[in-house]
């Protein structure tokens, strides 16, 4: 509803806030389209044409092995520096995606949960969340929250998070736990609402009852709106996130697809084999 | 974001216009205004006869005269400063003019120049009594002259001293004879000795014994005339178990020349007494250029005299295009504290070289150091600092922490600590870092949405916290929106 | 103020008979040098780099330059062999080099090693570069002294890719007579080339003595040098030691200094890491005791990229003594991947003894890790207590942890029979 009284607001002469308000006021079929996608890093093809359609309301899984491409891919999508696309698109809600700044992309609602949260040390949990929710509003051509409305907001997703207040008064990761990381990184994408999630690794470090809360706080913000990329080396995330797909990414494409039978299926006989039994183009 | 030295004037709307004007024109110094006002004083030049101008101007009695003439002979004796750091011009001494004052002098408040007024009010200073509810005393120095001091009734009502330093050579000569210049004597440097001989005017406070001083002290200075160099003067006095905090902001308007700017502050503290001395000085840095902007030679010094005193300085330095200034400490009374705390930030060509000495003398004695540098520009930002351990500071301890971050390929951040230890019980420690804000911390902001420049200004202020937590509240806010201002233009 | 040339010392130290005078280019830099010093004399205390040393007393003294004797000073050498450094030596004893009790007779291959009194008598166009410096600072005054008066050392070339297996000692002895002595090295690793290089400085009697030793070491491309330094000059020993290390791409230089002895003793580092991926490593202990007056000064440039300098350094003042430690790090514009980390901790052991330390850095790149420490202080009360705790008395607790805090920057010295020595001589250094 919010995107349909947007359409019809006045925008001053931002390029960016224009488009990413465009984008988010149409509805297209699909959200996320990336056709062909080939990326290096430091001179290094790691992508080699990877092809994956992403609707509303999805849970996608991509599995495989160490330097397949994964952590390559969420970089390349959230727009890392260092990351160069050499060919193919990525499209997000009809529009070309590997234009836009990072913070663009934050704001057009795409989110990265971090695999490695980095430490600020100074800045204040709550104020830097307060900062990026009202940055991404602002551009959205939103009302800006003030303090009240802020901690308000915050203290309901915290609740349905389950996550202690205490977070709140530390510094931006400085300190945290492995887990108290990652829980952060869930309870930041509680607050800033994305419409596609890309979770890299989230569950790499976590012991089981760490993982059960992470995976329960992605549960809670499963939505017919909203999309979920979860990057993951192993099969136990998704015993407790179900997804609808489940991808095999191994040499920079997506070598195999299926539904959650096939994390099983690679949980029983490994990686081994994948890449060679299935050429490029096997992709369905 | 330009607004915040205007933050007290009467129109947002036209506040809004002039900031989104200030923001398509890049940074600016938001303080850079000119007051229109009749001005006179002294013609440019130095020798005996304009000291003793200064002096009879200020009606001042013959001891004072002869202090003055003492330290302008010493003066012209001295050798000019080199230092090693700086990058400057020569200064012409003789084209300096050493004493401008508005034309009509004020007798109260209420007589001071509407245009004066109106000056201090974009400045966001409430020196009208009226417009004091921030409820913090208040001493505005225009060029040479004090033009007025706020609450001077209920200061006195708790036995507070708090007055122009013209005032108080006038009214309180057996106190002002008693310390001015126990702390930093004229011959002390070369600006120093300048200073002594041709201040125009400054701050003076004294808070009697046992006194915890009711509210902040506060002084504005600002440099308006042409060719005008500011001497000013303060003293700050706490006697026994008395309590203060002082907050000094300074600004100047924007003038192609370099303006000079020489200062002298004293602080003595005795037993059981604290002082806090907090400053933002934001001076005309010059412009992207390197055209223009403040000089500034300030000699500040703090005297813990008496057993368990303290005396803590906070400084945030933005603005002057050439800063030199070390407050200092001299930990005399056995279980004095000593502090500093400074944030420095450079950009454009903009030049500073700060820090600290902290003289460890009594038993017990303890500093503690915390400096935080930022070059962005061309600029140039070096923290020295000198930590002495003399032989009878039984048990001293210092804590000294250095940390510089750099915006940019051409700047520098340069960091020189002298450490010098004569007894074998104290201890010293200092530790510095320098690093530039990191690829992976912006790309972890901009990836929530928070654009590259705020995201700057957030790690940068993150970075300073712990000198910012030192400031009182209303600075802190000030001193942070002071360097996002100062940061504009520093990214990209 | 005052009038240079007529120092003592200024006067005295000037008249030096010197090899191959007549070479046109050797006498001019001599000359120049010579010039600078009669006109600046000896740096105060105003000058930065002199801060902490006062030279006042020295500038009174004066020492005839060299030693007509040399050849015929008793040493023992016996007394010079270290463990460990079993290879080639050389000796010099008050500056000149003395064959009968060098070893060089075994040169390995790719080694070659003269006394630059020798190789100036033949080609001595290799040396020009090294040896034409003209030093203008006023704080550069010993450098000039040197190099105006300077009359012999060692000229070592290590081949392109090779590697010298055993370690090649130089020696310095001060014997006997008061004079002033100088000697100038010039060192060179090829690319690729290995060497562990082992410079000592000893006494024979306790002569009051003027030393200035300056060396230049290019370390060219990829090559590897261990440089160590055991300082052990007499007691009337004043030694100003100025090295110059220049590193090539990927060249890697460690150093180890051991400063014990002498009276007034000054030692500048000046390396400059002109190649990328360079890379230099110096450890140092300095034990000023007694009257002793040691400064140690190091000034290290990164100008190349990736370039990495560690620095860890130790000082302990006993007694009268007093310990001066200087280290800058510099990174300039350009100079990207910049890792510098420079630590400099101290114990203070007597009420009259001082530490004076001053750790710099000055950054010109933003691609940078940098970072230093410097502390002042005394022994841990915890560890003390937790010694004593298990039966250890004050004292030797006390002994222990001097010891173990000083050996710590000395660990990671590969020859292990001469850390082990240098080891034991540092423990004899401390207070019982």
């Amino acid at each position: 509803m919010q995107e349909r009284t947007l359409c019809a607001m006045h925008f001053p002469a931002n390029p960016i806030a224009h488009e990413v308000r465009s984008y988010r006021s149409c509805r297209v079929e699909t959200m996320l389209k990336i056709e062909n996608l080939h990326a290096r890093v430091e001179g290094k093809e790691i992508l080699k044409g990877l092809s994956l359609e992403v609707n509303a309301g999805e849970v996608h899984a991509i599995m495989g092995p160490n330097g397949a491409g994964k952590s390559t891919l969420g970089n390349v999508l959230s727009g890392r520096e260092g990351y160069e696309v050499t060919a193919g698109t990525v499209t997000y809600n009809g529009i070309d995606l590997l234009t836009l700044a990072p913070e663009a992309r934050a704001a057009a609602g795409v989110f990265l949960a971090f695999q490695y949260p980095v430490e600020i040390p100074g800045v204040n949990n709550t104020y830097f969340l307060r900062a990026a929710l009202n940055a991404q509003r602002k551009v959205r051509g939103e009302k800006e929250l003030d303090s009240m409305q802020f901690l308000k907001l915050v203290r309901e997703k915290l609740k349905v998070m389950q996550i202690s207040d205490e977070l709140l008064h530390r510094a931006v990761n400085e300190g945290f736990s492995g887990g108290e990381k990652k829980r952060n990184e869930i309870f930041q994408m509680a607050v800033l609402e994305p419409q596609l999630a890309i979770l890299d690794e989230t569950d790499s470090g976590l012991d089981i009852d760490a993982l059960k809360q992470v995976a329960q706080g992605v549960n809670t913000l499963r939505s017919p709106q909203r999309a979920f990329l979860m990057i993951t080396h192993y099969q136990r995330l998704l015993d407790y996130v179900v997804p609808d797909f489940v991808h095999v990414l191994a040499d920079g494409r997506i070598v195999e697809s299926g539904d959650k039978s096939l994390a099983l299926k690679l949980e029983e006989h490994g990686y081994a084999g994948i890449g060679a039994s299935h050429p490029a183009g096997a992709v369905a | 974001m330009n607004e915040i030295m205007n933050k007290q004037s009467s129109s947002a709307a036209t506040l809004r216009d002039n900031a989104d004007v200030a923001e398509a024109l890049g940074r600016t110094y938001s303080a850079g205004f000119i007051t229109k006002i009749e001005m006179t004083g002294l013609p440019p030049g130095l020798d005996e006869s304009t000291v003793r101008a200064i002096s009879a101007i200020k009606h001042e009695p013959e001891w004072m005269t002869e202090w003055r003439l003492d330290a302008y002979r010493h003066w012209l004796t001295m050798p000019k400063p080199d230092w090693a750091k700086l990058n400057i011009d020569p200064i012409d001494y003789q084209a300096i003019s050493y004493y401008a004052a508005p034309k009509v002098a004020p007798k109260s408040l209420d007589e001071v120049d509407p245009a004066l007024l109106e000056t201090y009010e974009k400045l966001g200073i409430p020196l009208h009594e009226r417009a004091a509810l921030a409820g913090v005393a208040v001493d505005a120095v225009f060029d040479s002259v004090s033009v007025g001091t706020t609450f001077r009734k209920q200061l006195a009502e708790a036995g507070v001293l708090f007055c122009s330093m013209s005032e108080a050579i006038r009214e309180y000569p057996d106190i002002v004879r008693k310390y001015l210049g126990s702390v930093v004597p004229t011959g002390d440097n070369f600006f120093a000795a300048l200073n002594s001989a041709v201040f125009s005017d400054g701050s003076f406070v004294f808070i009697p014994k046992g006194v915890r001083c009711p509210m902040e002290l506060s002084t504005y200075f600002r440099i308006n005339a042409q060719n005008t160099g500011q001497f000013e003067r303060t003293l700050i006095v706490a006697e026994e178990g008395a309590h203060v905090s002082y907050l000094e902001g300074c600004t100047a308007p924007k003038r192609d020349e370099n303006q000079l700017h020489a200062a002298v502050v004293e602080l003595v503290a005795l037993e059981k007494a604290q002082i806090k001395y907090s400053t933002v000085q934001n001076w005309y840095p010059g412009d992207e250029n390197g055209v223009g902007g403040i000089y500034n030679f300030v000699t500040k010094r703090g005297d813990c005299r008496g057993d368990d005193s303290k005396i803590s300085w906070t400084q945030v330095e933005t603005g002057s295009a050439i800063t030199w200034k070390y407050p200092s400490v001299v930990l005399r009374g056995d279980r004095s504290v000593g502090e500093f705390y400074s944030v420095a930030l450079t950009h454009h060509f903009q030049q500073a070289d700060t820090g600290t000495k902290m003289i460890h003398l009594g038993k017990y004695t303890k500093s503690k150091i915390v400096s935080k540098g930022i070059s962005a520009g061309r600029s140039s930002n070096s923290y020295r600092g000198l930590v002495k351990m003399e032989k009878g500071a039984e048990g001293a301890r210092n804590y000294t922490q250095c940390d510089s971050l750099l915006i940019g390929k051409k700047c520098g951040a340069h960091t020189f600590p002298y450490m010098e230890v004569k007894n074998p019980t104290a201890i010293v420690e200092h530790e510095a870092t320098t690093s530039k804000i990191s690829d992976d911390q912006m790309f972890y902001c901009r990836a929530r949405g928070i654009p590259e420049e705020d995201a700057v200004s957030m790690i940068v202020d993150g970075f300073c916290k712990q000198v910012f937590r030192e400031l009182p509240m209303e600075f802190a806010v000030e001193a942070k929106k002071l360097l996002e201002v100062s940061l504009e233009g520093a990214v990209g | 103020m005052n009038q240079p040339a007529s120092l003592p010392l200024v006067a005295s130290l000037l008249d030096a008979p010197l090899p191959a005078s007549g070479l046109g280019w050797l006498d001019a830099a001599r000359r120049e040098n010579r010039a600078a010093f009669a006109a600046g004399g000896l740096p105060d205390t105003r000058v930065e780099a002199w801060k902490y040393t006062a030279l006042r007393g020295l500038a009174q003294r004066s020492f005839g330059s060299g030693d007509a004797a040399a050849q015929t000073r008793a040493v023992d050498a016996s007394t010079l062999a270290l463990p460990g450094v079993a290879g080639v030596r050389l000796v010099f004893v008050n500056g000149a080099f003395r064959a009968d009790l060098s070893s060089l007779d075994e040169l390995p291959a790719g080694l070659s090693l003269q006394p630059l009194s020798q190789a100036l008598l033949g080609d001595a166009e290799p040396l020009r570069f090294a040896l034409s410096r003209h030093y203008r600072d006023v704080g550069d005054a010993f450098a000039q002294i040197n190099a105006a008066s300077a009359s012999d050392g060692v000229v070592l070339r290590v081949a392109a890719h090779t590697k010298i297996e055993l370690p090649v000692q130089l020696v310095f002895v001060g014997a006997e007579a008061e004079l002033a002595w100088h000697a100038r090295n010039v060192i060179e690793l090829g690319a690729g080339a290995e060497l562990c290089l082992v410079e000592q400085h000893a006494s024979s009697g306790q002569p009051t003595q003027l030393a200035t030793l300056v060396s230049d070491i290019d370390v060219r491309e990829g090559a590897q040098l261990h440089h160590v330094v055991l300082q052990d000059a007499g007691i009337g020993a004043n030694l100003f030691r100025r090295n110059s290390l220049r590193l090539h791409a990927r060249a890697q230089a460690t150093l180890h200094v051991l400063e014990l002895g002498g009276a007034l003793v000054r030692h500048d580092l000046r390396a400059e890491l002109i190649g990328d991926d360079a890379q230099l490593h110096t450890r140092g202990v300095f034990m000023p005791h007694g009257r002793q007056h040691i400064d140690t000064q190091l000034a290290i440039r990164h100008q190349a990229l990736n370039t990495t300098s560690t620095s860890h350094w130790r000082g302990v003042a006993n007694d009268r003594a007093r310990g001066v430690f200087r280290g800058a790090i510099v990174v300039a514009p350009g100079a990207d991947g910049s890792d510098a980390n420079l630590s400099n901790k101290n114990l203070l052991l007597s009420p009259s003894a001082e530490i004076d330390t001053k750790p710099e850095l000055e950054i010109y790149a933003d691609e940078v890790q940098a970072a230093h420490g410097a502390t002042v202080g005394q022994l841990d009360e915890r560890s003390l207590f937790y010694l004593r705790s298990r039966g250890i008395p004050l004292a030797e607790a006390r002994a222990l942890l001097t010891a173990a805090f000083c050996r710590a920057v000395l660990d990671d010295l590969p020859n292990k029979a001469l850390r082990e020595h240098l080891s034991g001589l540092l423990i004899a250094q401390l207070p019982a």
